[in-house]
């Protein structure tokens, strides 16, 4: 499965380079071999490490973040080095061998959660502790005086600068905050299940339940009205929720969450404008199609040039893609980030855009899996939250960018640039695949547990 | 927790579902709708990065390329761009129209599916040429029109003393349209610059130009028909039973006085065979007074049911691009009708018209429908689509359109026929044109010379062409119209 991944992606790199230019593209040799030797590392970790771990989940990884670095390069190339198209100004031409660094830093990750992490369980010891590193981490491009907190061309401000690089720490909370969910959860889940009135056949909870999902969503709202980052929110809101479910089994509290998210979303767009106007281009997309914004989207300016030239794009490359190489995804502004899927739907087609998204449901249904088959509670519910939080994360951004649902900056798992992305998703695969391991391990060896206390202790 | 689990991932299914089904509906069904859309700069570029179809003139005399797409240079962004050329430029303008970077017209506006190759019988061919790695190839129209018959028509009208005129040559069997020439016309590799700016100023100055080059005067310009028109009128004579037939005597005083009192004469306040003319004499010497009295024997309503099978009235003609409707107005006014029936008043002609008139007359009363487009032809020569000649309408029956015919024989063919001169044996000899002159007294160009306006078919026994020529202020039709028919008819029959 593995060599068919990476084959895969050697054969569509390959094919940008015929696509350009009718050449085989200068990189392959090296970037061919970093990735197949990316992917190698992160396999023999994965058989040493977590030899009983679904075997599915890391070829569909790699072969994931293998096609964001093919398409990546393809659009790096456009318009440089005498390559047809126009030159992309927010890419540099150093961005795949990032992209490559990155994908790398991230299966170091994914190699180090398996390698301290022998047991998930172990994490149920630090919920506070991660819940407010989590918190801290979500505040802090919020900070005033902070470098860099704005995400050039977008209006978010998610971003701190530290030494030359900028990262995403609410990438990095999101990882965080699951664990914080999943132990809060599995110690209160007794209580808040406890049922206090029936209403309408609905067992609704005590008022004084209502006080944690009511905090995450005043998180969420203080979220998006410091960083202007509705994405993140709607994600966080969603995977608190859904793990709310898992672990109470109440249908209350789903329907309190959808009600408080509906609430909250349509205040907001009321009372901000930079949320209204995402509404309004959802709606009307083609009477702003043609207004830019000067000079960085201003809070109340309409405009859906982005989304928009991402629908022609989409449209454009129809049931079977222009071919990698011989689009024009270039004239979406910020393609590489929120948008790389419709780079994909445009070159790849409504074929290949449909094999990627399936290729992103078997992730989530592996990690379903693992949640399913997993014994211990605070696995179990990680587990189900951290994969029902790339099936959102998938959901939020691709049915953004494809009108389905109003557009919301984040990036696509995988394959959007962007290092902090590429290391959280890799490190969130390595404790599905730590769940799945453990869940699938044949009978417990009482003799391991020496070593696991050893290993923990270490950490 | 294993159930919230399951129902869990029934959620993720729904959202990958509802995210399969969006992206579906995105790229397969409305991905033209998309394509369609102003300012979409992917449609925008494909149009010159790919090499549009060639427009052929594919008549008699063909075939011959009238439109091509030639590389021209080399973006930028290293692709070829391919720029639009008409070889013949303002001969062939009214048919090809233009492609620019704004928008397009003519053929080129018609048929731009099948040249940029984006229409449904192309796409199995798009599809190999993406697999095979070639580059995407529009489809190639050939035309129905004669290069023999187009340069006649067009350098006629460039010599006819600067007068506007519009000229169009059927084939009276099948519908087919030979020629189609307009004067002024433009020169349409002016408008195929791919420089924004440059082509603003050329786009400015054609329209505002007074003599309006970019008017289609064939198609989209009308003009009072005069006594053209007679042929209807005679037709509805004929078919109602209102008169028996070419040797029936009519009466034609001089003058006539019309029901509402006003006096209405003949040309030049002629003497009409006495005032007694059988209809055949009348139509050759166009005695406007008979006519009138057939006009008004037939009635208002009843002449324009007849004008109407003729194709006039007819909003909806196109060839395929749209044709101004050729106007008989709804009368009931006696005196008017009298007035619309010699093609004054406020009827309105376009050349088209005029040459329909004739080839309705040449084709037994069996009216074709006009067209332009022979066939599609895929890059690899298959054949996309075709055009099978098709009955517009059945205007008259034959033994009418047989009366009618040896009427318009009359007029080139008696030496006291109003075009003996210039369409008859000493200007043709041997060869037999059928015609009818129409001399329009044009109350728009006020103090100026009135229209000119022929229409014809020959041979007299076998058609094989229609023209209908119309001139604006050229003066009578006979001397102006005419002689342009005439050069149209012998280069397209290749007789001299």
């Amino acid at each position: 499965m593995l060599a068919f991944a990476v084959a895969v992606v050697l054969f569509a790199y390959a094919n940008v380079g015929f696509g350009l230019n009718g050449k085989i593209p200068a990189g392959l040799a090296e970037y061919g071999l970093a990735f197949t030797a990316i992917v190698l590392v992160a396999h023999f970790a994965v058989r040493w490490l977590a030899p009983w771990a679904d075997p599915l989940m890391l070829p569909l990884a790699a072969l994931l973040n293998g096609l964001g670095i093919v398409m990546i390069y393809r659009l790096q190339e456009s318009g440089r080095n005498g390559n047809p198209g126009n030159q992309i100004s927010t890419i540099s031409p150093s961005t795949t061998a990032s992209q490559v660094m990155f994908s790398a830093l991230g299966v170091a990750a994914f190699i180090a959660v398996l390698f301290f992490i022998r047991e998930v369980r172990v994490l149920q010891r630090y919920t506070y502790t991660l819940g407010a590193v989590g918190l801290i981490l979500l505040a802090l491009p919020a900070v005033p005086g902070m470098p860099n907190a704005e995400v050039p061309g977008t209006g978010a401000k998610i971003q701190i600068g530290i030494g030359g690089f900028t990262i995403q720490p609410e990438q990095f909370a999101e990882l965080a905050l699951a664990v914080f969910f999943a132990g809060y959860l599995v110690a209160k889940r007794d209580v808040l299940a406890l049922a206090g009135r029936r209403f309408l056949g609905i067992d609704l909870p005590r008022a004084r339940d209502l006080g944690p999902v009511l905090i995450a969503w005043g998180v969420s709202l203080l979220l998006l009205v410091f960083e202007s980052d509705i994405g993140t929110s709607a994600l966080f809101f969603g995977m608190f929720v859904a793990m709310m479910y898992i672990a109470t089994q109440r249908t209350s509290w789903l329907l309190i969450g959808i009600l408080l998210f509906v609430v909250g979303a349509y205040a907001a767009s009321k009372v901000f404008s930079h949320v209204g106007a995402r509404f309004t281009e959802w709606l009307h997309p083609f009477t702003a199609a043609n207004v830019f914004c000067n000079p960085t989207p201003a809070a109340h300016c309409v405009s859906s040039y982005q989304l928009v030239q991402g629908l022609y794009g989409m449209g454009f490359g129809g049931i079977l893609g222009t071919g990698l190489g011989h689009g024009q995804p270039y004239f979406t502004p910020l393609v590489q980030s929120d948008f790389i899927m419709t780079a994909f739907g445009e070159e790849l087609g409504l074929t290949g855009l449909m094999a990627m998204l399936l290729i992103f449901g078997l992730l989530v249904q592996r990690g379903l899996r693992a949640a399913v088959a997993v014994r211990d509670p605070f696995s179990k519910l990680l587990a189900g939250g951290l994969a029902f939080a790339i099936a959102l994360q998938v959901f939020i951004i691709v049915g953004g960018v494809t009108r389905l649902i109003p557009l919301t900056g984040i990036t696509t798992p995988f394959l959007s640039q962007g290092g902090s992305s590429l290391l959280t998703t890799w490190a969130l695969v390595a404790l599905l695949m730590r769940v799945s391991d453990t869940a699938r391990r044949p009978a417990p060896q009482p003799i391991q547990d020496e070593g696991m206390t050893q290993v923990v202790r270490a950490a | 927790m294993n159930r919230a689990l399951f129902r869990l991932s029934l959620a993720c299914l729904v959202m990958f579902v509802l995210l399969l089904i969006n992206v579906n509906y995105v790229q397969a069904f409305e991905s033209s709708t998309l394509a369609d859309k102003p300012g979409n700069a992917r449609t925008f570029d494909q149009q010159f990065q790919y090499q549009r179809g060639s427009i052929i003139a594919d008549g008699t005399g063909g075939p011959l390329t009238i439109a091509e797409s030639l590389p021209t240079k080399t973006s930028t962004s290293g692709n070829t761009i391919y720029q639009r050329h008409y070889p013949d430029g303002a001969m062939y303008a009214p048919i090809t129209g233009y492609d620019s970077i704004y928008g397009s017209t003519g053929v080129e506006a018609a048929y731009s599916k099948y040249l940029n190759g984006t229409a449904p019988g192309l796409q199995v061919q798009n599809l190999i040429s993406l697999l095979s790695g070639k580059a995407k190839q529009g489809a190639t129209v050939n035309l129905t029109v004669s290069p023999k018959a187009q340069k006649a028509a067009y350098q006629a009208l460039l010599s006819d003393g600067g007068h506007q005129a519009g000229v169009v040559a059927l084939n009276p069997r099948t519908g087919a349209i030979l020629a189609m020439a307009s004067d002024p016309s433009y020169n349409p590799n002016l408008l195929t610059t791919l420089d924004g700016t440059k082509l603003n100023k050329v786009d400015k100055r054609l329209l505002a130009d007074p003599s309006q080059p970019l008017l289609n005067r064939a198609i989209n310009q009308t003009y009072p028909p005069g006594s053209s028109f007679k042929i209807i009128t005679s037709s509805a004579g004929f078919s109602t039973g209102k008169v028996a037939g070419p040797q029936a005597t009519i009466a034609a005083p001089q003058p006539l006085r019309l029901p509402n009192g006003n006096l209405l004469n003949n040309d030049a306040d002629e003497d009409c065979f006495g005032g007694h003319p059988q209809v055949i004499q009348a139509f050759l010497l166009s005695c406007n007074t008979a006519f009138a009295n057939i006009g008004m024997k037939v009635g208002g309503p009843t002449l324009r049911s007849y004008a109407n099978k003729f194709g006039w009235n007819d909003s909806g003609l196109a060839i395929p691009m749209p044709v101004s409707p050729s106007v008989i107005p709804k009368i009931t006014d006696p005196s008017f009708t009298a007035m619309s029936s010699i093609g004054q008043f406020d009827d309105q002609v376009t050349a088209l018209q005029e040459a329909m008139d004739a080839a309705a007359i040449a084709n037994h009363g069996t009216l074709m429908r006009p067209y332009l487009m022979q066939s599609v032809q895929a890059p690899d020569l298959t054949t996309i689509t075709s055009t099978t000649p098709s009955v517009l309408s059945q205007a008259v029956t034959s033994q009418v359109a047989s009366d009618v015919g040896s009427m318009m024989v009359q007029v080139t063919q008696n030496p006291d026929g109003t075009a003996y001169q210039t369409a008859g044996p000493p200007a043709v000899g041997s060869l037999v044109i059928a015609g009818k002159t129409g001399t329009a007294e044009n109350t728009v160009s006020g103090a100026g010379l009135d229209d000119a306006v022929f229409t014809c078919y020959a041979p007299a026994s076998n058609p094989q062409i229609a023209v209908g020529v119309i001139v604006k202020g050229g003066g009578f039709g006979a001397d102006a119209a005419a002689p342009i028919a005439v050069k149209i008819i012998e280069a397209y029959l290749g007789v001299h």
